[in-house]
């Protein structure tokens, strides 16, 4: 199937003649009713913002010609002569998924005689020759814009100090600096670099073991020791999992109302952990999580894998409770349209809902051609009662060794439920008998305050039963399920939505990828299927001049702090253009021929000369280059909330390993609401109670609350996390007081910092050991003489003012350590 | 993010490091973090600040403002329904009339309606304008606050009083410019994509000593004098990297922040201190009393704020969401805000404050004329109402608008606007417009697109400006 993009654009944006040749010369009657009941009000309520006099024509629809009003705006015509009811002018009037004018509703006879006019086909004799010209889309035009040309190879330039490099990424960026007459600056010592990429590979620091092996291993492949000892660590993974999940509005939670739990929402994180530490091959990643679900498996956990994957698209923020089940399905496919156009294109496609790209050569029909593919996987489902709406999962495949733990589980469950229910049965037969003698007792019968003192007890005993009845049946062992896209039983195009409302429907689109980026016609959407698995293959395709570059300037930012492209997630003419065009494409296609491999990618990248640079200033090169732009030394970065808290746990050697599972913890009653499902709300959960161990693991394992925190997850509150209802490919840094109240004050520093004083207390009787062992453990480095002289003057000023409290003496030493911006930040 | 760095020169910097720790005049410390960033004028301004008053939840409109005499007729009875048949309700298939929960009479010289069960704003009826006409897009709480306070409901975008103090800058150097008090969510007072430095800063009037009125306050050192020992070695650290690297301008905010941190662990306990109001002061909040002491203390603090040089106050008075029961909970509710309401327009105004102090009461959405009940038996006495975004009510004080003033009208039943509609972003373009800002130059670069807080929208409503 082939889509026609310009003859829809003829049908969207006609040209005015057309119509004008059809206009039968209009009676006297019927200009006099336009003159008296039309024209009177298009000039009060309309001319304002649609007429010649408005300082930007209101979506560029022009109400002072009747060409103007056939013409339309950017959503096609606004009437169609003879055809009230299809005429948007008119529903807009009645305030019919459109409401205009926006200051409140006409009166009802003026909207009649509206439509009586459309009806008379529209009789008017303005005439106009200034209405503007349509806007169309030139696609073609649109393509010669760098990011959508073609990937290129580029031919590593060549530089004059032909010593320096060490990798062709080297080559490229030197040979811009030699062009600006800029010098890099030195080298960064070997501490530096370790701590850099062992935080920039792992989010964690290097221990004190580690720092020793590397500093003491003089061989030439030292570096590369380090680098495939952190790529192969599990903590990579957690690591880079985390910076995918900023492109999906992960949470556990399904949206910001009621605090409704995303039960299934971990797989998908786990999902990602395992995918990066496996080093999963990218364009297979992608595939998977746009369309894992019908892709061939060839094993039972491959095809959970896949299924897992497509949680990408449901994740987000997703407003469950919305009651206009046709916004909800809207609203979700816009979410799922700005994810996939923000993590994979670097477009802004949730712009182009309503409207045609105003900057990009992005299109209506490219927006409802993949939004056409969602629609035909739908994603929520309205619950029997209430208003609300869940996100859909699908069961996952077990193996048989699953399987049978499962089972396992399922029994043991079921012999507690029935000892529970035959408590039940027992005690509510026992307040029977009470009852019945407290009802056969006479008024003073000594009896009876401990008859009913009893009866109380057991409604107590009962009540709380029930509770932990509900809790055991809602939370008893069930097949997996992840939350999954799966196509619809009738596939099918979509109209596009006029101003991006479900209630005014316009042309049917046909199901297609965005044209601008696409080297061949359509590609051909099997019968009975959604669309998803060539969007996927699209997407990771070879060809698609986006989808590599916007991959590897990610990756680029997440090492040097900024991007090639310094907006990573935009890409569009009114976005930045690559500093290193030349580099950009090289690192794109090295990264599809080595396999689209990320791991490939980093530790070419930082086994780089360049990547090994000090971050120190230098003035001359800030007067020709303040921003850093050529590279010609390292960026600096604050560590994320995520790292801060991370780091916090290794240096106080408290951190402890994860398998994943649920963040939230549902065998806690606590963190669960009422789960008798007597009202018309779901249940809802708040994150009251961690899992023992919860506290000491990585953040990334810590549930993600769309609303409510707790104590444990505070920080990233404070140090720039990113919203679960945003998707962004880089964080902010920002610098606010109440971080620093956060490093002064918080527990989550104050007891490290304790923990951390008491274990090198224990370790080494000399201050001078205690002191060298702090240095290395919290900055990672040696500490110098006038810095150990320092210490120690602190420790006799402090010693009096603390009693002389060893424990306490340290703790201040250690926690002043940790607040301090070189603990908070990576150089 | 390289637009959020505080201005402060190295030199300043090293006078702060050879003084030692606590030393740099806190004032400087604020002004180079605030200097304001976009003076959008163009029109001359009434109002120098905003407190804003929201009323989380949803305030039903019919009960307090805008009886309908069709639906108290019609009371228990069964009407038609406007929604469009896709839209499900839960609670009100039967679809039955509720008339207003108490009387809602003409009140003051200009005869504006206002129920019995707020007595205190019925005194001042004069000073406000009552807007009857308000409009927003989204029914569900988190969607409609987000709209409330941003603009929009999906994307995380700055809320007002970060695009305000954007826009103005500060006032008070010792002061942020955007104070949120019992803010309901980060997203309310978050600055989104602009710097930083506007975000609100969420406070919690302390009611018993162990509430902080700002998370980690407290010195986590036995005394001062530990702490400012224990920050002063922190501070030697931290300088000591900054001056390896030859400078770094975010590691120096940091360093200026614990700075100011240190001071605002002894500035906020004696700021959000009353203990030294008069007894009268106290008494026109309603402070002391069980029901009216809470909101009291945030409004007098909203005042002291205010007063002080605050740009952008928000007070938010939650529990307004009355899906059952509108008889028993709305008067509860009211009693609860009314007098410190009431009292802080009479505060102001006798301090001379209100002329240039925007006061904007309202909540996310209204509620239904038709009632509801989850339960499916409750008598129509015992039924509350539905969110309803399609109309509302709002009020202005002070600031440059017309005080007695009752600007919209809703239909026969009160859904929809039928004159003078008021749309969440014509709100915001008339309080950027009585401060003097013109909200369609109030922009930001972002993403390659210019944003603004009315988006691509917005009208000011010209009619009720004074």
């Amino acid at each position: 199937m082939t889509r026609s993009l310009t003859g829809l654009i003829i049908l969207i944006f006609a040209s005015p003649s057309a119509f004008a040749e059809e206009q039968a010369a209009p009676t006297k009657e019927q200009l006099d009713f336009f003159e008296a009941k039309i024209r009177p009000v298009l000039v009060e309520h309309c001319y304002k913002c649609h007429g010649s006099e408005a300082k930007i024509i209101k979506g560029g629809l022009r109400l002072d010609s009747r060409d103007g009003l056939l013409k339309g705006g950017d959503t096609g015509p606004s009437v169609v002569p003879g055809q009230a009811e299809k005429s948007l002018l008119l529903k807009a009037l009645k305030y019919d998924g459109i409401e205009m004018p926006p200051k409140g509703k006409l009166a009802e006879s003026v909207v009649k005689d509206f439509e009586t006019w459309i009806k008379m086909g529209l009789p008017d004799p303005r005439k106009s020759d200034d209405v503007p010209k349509s806007r169309t889309l030139d696609i073609q035009a649109g393509r010669k814009f760098w990011a959508f040309q073609p990937v290129d190879d580029p031919t590593p330039p060549d530089v004059k100090n032909a010593a320096w490099p060490r990798d062709t990424i080297d080559r490229f960026v030197l040979a811009k600096l030699e062009a600006k007459g800029l010098k890099t600056v030195a080298d960064a010592d070997r501490y530096t670099w370790l701590r850099r990429v062992t935080f920039d590979l792992t989010g964690l620091p290097p221990t004190t073991k580690e720092i020793g092996d590397f500093i003491r291993d003089l061989s030439p492949q030292a570096r590369e020791k380090v680098v495939d000892r952190l790529l192969a660590s599990r903590a990579y993974g957690e690591r880079w999992a985390r910076h995918w999940l900023d492109l999906t509005g992960y949470a556990d939670m399904m949206g910001t109302s009621n605090n409704v739990y995303a039960e299934h929402a971990w797989r998908y994180r786990d999902y990602l952990i395992e995918a990066f530490h496996k080093d999963k091959p990218f364009d297979r990643f992608i595939r998977e999580q746009i369309a894992g679900d019908l892709m061939k498996a060839d094993t039972i956990p491959e095809r959970a894998e896949n299924i897992t994957a497509t949680g990408f698209l449901m994740v987000g923020d997703v407003e469950i409770v919305e009651p206009d089940k046709a916004k909800l399905e809207a609203d979700h496919i816009d979410t799922q349209m700005s994810k996939i156009g923000t993590a994979f294109l670097g477009m802004t496609l949730g712009c182009v809902r309503c409207h045609d790209h105003k900057f990009d050569p992005i299109g209506v029909t490219d927006y409802y051609g993949i939004a056409g593919m969602l629609r035909s996987s739908p994603s929520t489902h309205k619950i029997p009662f209430g208003v609300w709406s869940l996100l859909n999962s699908t069961e996952l495949p077990e193996t048989p060794e699953e399987r049978e733990a499962r089972l396992k589980l399922e029994t043991e469950h079921q012999k507690k439920f029935v000892i529970m229910k035959a408590e039940q049965i027992k005690l509510t037969e026992e307040t029977k008998s009470v009852e019945a003698d407290l009802a056969r007792l006479m008024k003073d019968d000594d009896k009876k305050a401990a008859l009913t003192k009893r009866r109380d007890e057991l409604t107590e005993q009962l009540k709380k039963l029930a509770a932990s009845l509900h809790h055991a049946e809602f939370f008893r062992s069930k097949m997996p399920r992840a939350f999954a896209m799966h196509d619809s039983d009738t596939p099918a195009d979509m109209p596009i939505y006029i101003r991006g409302n479900p209630y005014a429907p316009g042309a049917v689109v046909p199901r297609g990828v965005m044209s601008v980026a696409s080297w061949e016609k359509q590609p051909e959407i099997p019968k009975g299927q959604s669309g998803r698995l060539q969007l996927a293959n699209w997407l990771a395709d070879k060809r698609n001049p986006l989808t590599a570059r916007v991959t590897v300037n990610r990756i680029w930012q997440k090492l040097f702090g900024e991007g090639l492209v310094r907006s990573v997630d935009y890409f569009g003419s009114r976005g930045e253009t690559p500093s290193h065009p030349e580099l950009l494409d090289h690192l794109a296609t090295r990264f599809m021929n080595n396999g689209w491999s990320q791991q490939k990618l980093l530790r070419a990248l930082v086994l780089s000369r360049i990547y090994g640079l000090s971050g120190v200033n230098d003035e001359s090169a800030m007067k020709l280059d303040p921003d850093n732009r050529l590279i010609w030394r390292m960026n600096r970065q604050r560590l994320e909330a995520e790292a801060i808290r991370d780091s916090l746990l290794a240096v106080s050697e408290e951190l402890q390993q994860s398998e994943g599972g649920p963040g939230l913890v549902l065998e806690e009653p606590e963190n669960c609401g009422d789960l008798a499902l007597k009202g018309v709300n779901p249940p809802n959960y708040t994150h009251r109670k961690s899992r023992a161990n919860q506290e000491f693991q990585r953040t990334i394992y810590l549930p993600v609350m769309r609303t409510n925190t707790t104590s444990t997850d505070r920080i990233r509150n404070f140090f720039d996390f990113v919203n679960p209802a945003q998707i962004a490919g880089q964080r902010s840094q920002t610098v606010v007081p109440t971080q620093s109240l956060f490093l002064m004050n918080n527990d989550l520093f104050r007891k490290r910092a304790k923990i951390l004083a008491d274990k090198l207390i224990a370790l080494h009787a000399q201050p001078n050991d205690r002191l060298m062992q702090l240095w290395l453990t919290v900055y990672n480095r040696p500490i110098t003489q006038e810095e150990r002289d320092h210490a120690i003057k602190f420790l006799t000023d402090l010693s009096p003012l603390v009693q002389a409290k060893e424990s306490l003496l340290w703790q201040e030493l250690c926690h002043s350590l940790l607040a301090s911006n070189e603990f908070v930040f990576r150089i | 993010m390289s637009n959020t760095r505080p201005t402060i020169t190295r030199r300043q910097m090293l006078s702060t490091a050879a003084c030692g720790f606590g030393s740099l005049a806190l004032a400087d410390i604020v002004h180079a973090m605030n200097s304001p960033t976009a003076r959008i004028s163009g029109v001359t301004s009434k109002a120098k600040r905003v407190i804003f008053l929201f009323m989380a939840g949803g305030p039903s409109q019919q009960d307090l403002f805008d009886p309908k005499e069709f639906i108290r007729k019609k009371h228990g009875e069964k009407i038609d329904s406007p929604l469009r048949k896709e839209v499900t309700q839960v609670g009100t298939e039967k679809f039955l009339a509720l008339g207003e929960a108490a009387p809602v009479k003409p009140r003051g010289q200009s005869g504006m309606m206002i129920s019995d069960l707020l007595p205190g704003l019925a005194s001042v009826a004069d000073d406000i304008c009552l807007l009857r006409g308000m409009n927003a897009d989204n029914p569900q709480h988190a969607s409609a606050t987000n709209q409330f306070h941003t603009g929009v409901f999906t994307e995380v975008r700055p809320s007002m009083g970060a695009w305000i103090s954007y826009g103005l800058g500060t006032e008070n150097k010792n002061l942020p410019s955007f104070v949120s008090i019992h803010a309901p969510g980060v997203r309310t007072y978050g600055s989104g994509f602009l710097p930083a430095d506007h975000q609100g800063t969420p406070l919690t009037v302390p009611l018993t000593d162990k509430t902080l009125p700002i998370e980690n306050l407290k010195n986590a050192s036995p005394n001062d004098e530990i702490q400012r020992k224990r920050l002063e070695l922190t501070r030697r650290q931290s300088q000591r990297l900054i001056d390896e690297l030859h400078g770094d301008r975010n590691m120096e905010g940091m360093i200026q922040n614990m700075e100011l941190a240190f001071r605002m662990q002894t500035t906020t306990p004696r700021l959000v201190d009353i203990s030294k109001e008069s007894k009268d002061t106290l008494d026109l909040y309603g402070i002391g009393d069980k029901e009216t002491d809470k909101h009291g203390r945030a409004c007098l603090l909203a005042r002291k704020l205010s007063e002080s040089g605050v740009r952008f106050v928000q007070v938010t008075m939650d529990g307004w969401d009355h899906h059952g029961d509108i008889r028993g909970n709305l008067p509860r509710l009211c009693k609860q805000t009314d007098q410190p309401i009431a009292g802080l327009l009479k505060d102001l105004k006798q301090r001379g404050l209100l002329n240039d102090t925007l006061v904007v009461w309202s909540g996310e959405f209204g509620r239904t004329p038709w009632s509801q009940d989850l339960s499916g038996t409750a008598p129509i006495e015992k039924h509350g109402r539905e969110h309803q975004p399609e109309s509302f009510c709002a009020w202005m004080a002070g600031g440059g608008v017309k005080g007695g003033l009752t600007y919209g009208e809703t239909d026969h039943m009160g859904y929809r606007v039928v004159d003078s509609k008021v749309h969440i972003h014509d709100l915001h373009a008339t309080m950027l417009h009585l401060l003097g800002i013109d909200h369609t130059r109030l922009t930001h670069r972002h993403l390659g697109r210019d944003f603004r807080l009315t988006d691509v929208h917005g009208n000011v409503v010209k009619e009720i400006l004074a």
